[in-house]
């Protein structure tokens, strides 16, 4: 099974990132009044609790946000431009899975391994 | 009668645009090469209609409600959508003539045959159609007629079956009653991952395989070797886009020409670029 089909097509979190993306208001209030977004959503305390703070790609995946989603959950919180390997939405996808992530891009520029160790 | 004149494919990374300088400069040279070369291969062929082939990433329907075809019938296409502008480096709109009598026709004639498919007047764009737009219409010389695949949640067509769905599409463009010279686009992959745990995955021998496929040019073989599961193996919910690719296969007779190949870890996907010599 790949990685995709561990969508959870049903989950709340899944239908809300679809409406806050577009809607200026609701990006905004992503920021002051995330958990009232949520909420609004009707988002079970599990989906709030893993989009609160800094999200965790591996946490919302495991829950059933769809893997496309979680790029726009991690923009939403940390910044929409820029979204190159040294955005914050990509650092937090190596800290998340740091195998996969060496994997690919061990002993880059981009590895953070290779940031601390420098 | 309408008049299929020429089919090709590239990949639709985001970075292609929202951070394409990020890119070592060979990589950006190999793209820029590339697009050029299918933009002369257009003019060749005295285009005037691009139909792209690609699939949305959940912008245009909500995760409950997913077609898996939609038809762009707008007079006029705007893009990026709003949100995708600044991510793609698009801080003004482009705007690209559509072609609302021949993308309604394909809607109903589809219909007709049996195949279901979405329609929208003012369908938004993500880098599926973006990238494609910006690099081989920069001029708004051509119509746009954007068709959306569902690749991004189960069920996802088959390679099967969107060669079945190219095979139908080709016989409805072929008898929409005009002077129209349409090149079909097929845009998605190579190997990535966007989102998933292996964000920063790319799969060089998939795709190097996969592209020796497309030159070799053999269909059937293409059908029985390129599976789902393998294309998920290479990529789980980024390589399977290459169904845009198979789509506009069906339309074409003989081997591709592969333009060149990229491996970005800087645009985070494998990007490729092939050119059909014969279509049918």
């Amino acid at each position: 099974m790949g990685n995709v089909e561990r969508v959870d097509k049903t989950l709340p979190t899944n239908e809300m990132v679809y409406y806050v993306r577009k809607d200026p208001e609701l990006r905004k209030r992503w920021n002051t009044d995330r958990e009232g977004v949520c909420r609004e959503f009707g988002l079970s305390q599990i989906e709030i609790d893993a989009l609160m703070g800094e999200p965790n790609p591996k946490i919302l995946m495991d829950i059933g946000v769809h893997q496309y989603l979680i790029p726009h959950i991690l923009r939403l919180t940390y910044g929409e431009t820029g979204m190159t390997n040294t955005h914050p939405a990509l650092t937090a996808y190596q800290k998340a899975f740091p195998d996969e992530s060496k994997a690919a891009i061990g002993g880059s520029k981009w590895d953070l391994a290779e940031e601390k160790n420098g | 009668m309408a008049k299929i004149v020429g089919a090709m494919a590239t990949t639709h990374t985001p970075g292609l645009l929202g951070w394409f300088k990020d890119a070592p400069e060979d990589q950006q040279e190999a793209a820029i090469n590339a697009f050029s070369k299918m933009r002369a291969y257009m003019a060749d062929r005295d285009a005037n209609v691009m139909i792209v082939f690609s699939n949305d990433h959940l912008l245009n329907w909500p995760i409950n409600n997913l077609p898996s075809y939609t038809v762009g019938i707008g007079s006029e296409h705007v893009g990026p959508a709003d949100w995708y502008d600044s991510w793609l480096n698009q801080e003004e709109k482009y705007r690209v003539a559509g072609h609302p009598e021949l993308a309604r026709y394909i809607v109903n004639a589809c219909a007709k045959k049996g195949l279901s498919t979405a329609h929208l007047r003012d369908m938004k764009f993500d880098d599926g159609i973006s990238v494609p737009t910006c690099w081989l219409n920069p001029d708004n010389k051509m119509k746009l007629v954007p068709i959306s695949i569902n690749a991004a949640c189960p069920p996802i067509p088959t390679p099967a079956e969107v060669y079945e769905v190219g095979k139908l599409m080709r016989e409805v463009i072929q008898s929409f009653p005009s002077d129209d010279r349409v090149v079909l686009v097929g845009s998605g992959g190579l190997s990535h991952e966007p989102g998933g745990p292996r964000y920063f995955h790319i799969d060089d021998d998939f795709d190097q395989w996969f592209l020796d496929l497309m030159a070799e040019g053999d269909h059937e073989k293409v059908l029985r070797e390129c599976t789902f599961e393998k294309m998920e193996e290479a990529g789980s919910g980024g390589t399977v886009e290459l169904i845009a690719w198979i789509l506009v296969m069906a339309a074409t007779k003989g081997p591709a020409t592969v333009l060149d190949y990229v491996k970005s870890y800087s645009w985070r996907c494998a990007s490729g670029w092939v050119v059909w010599p014969k279509v049918l």
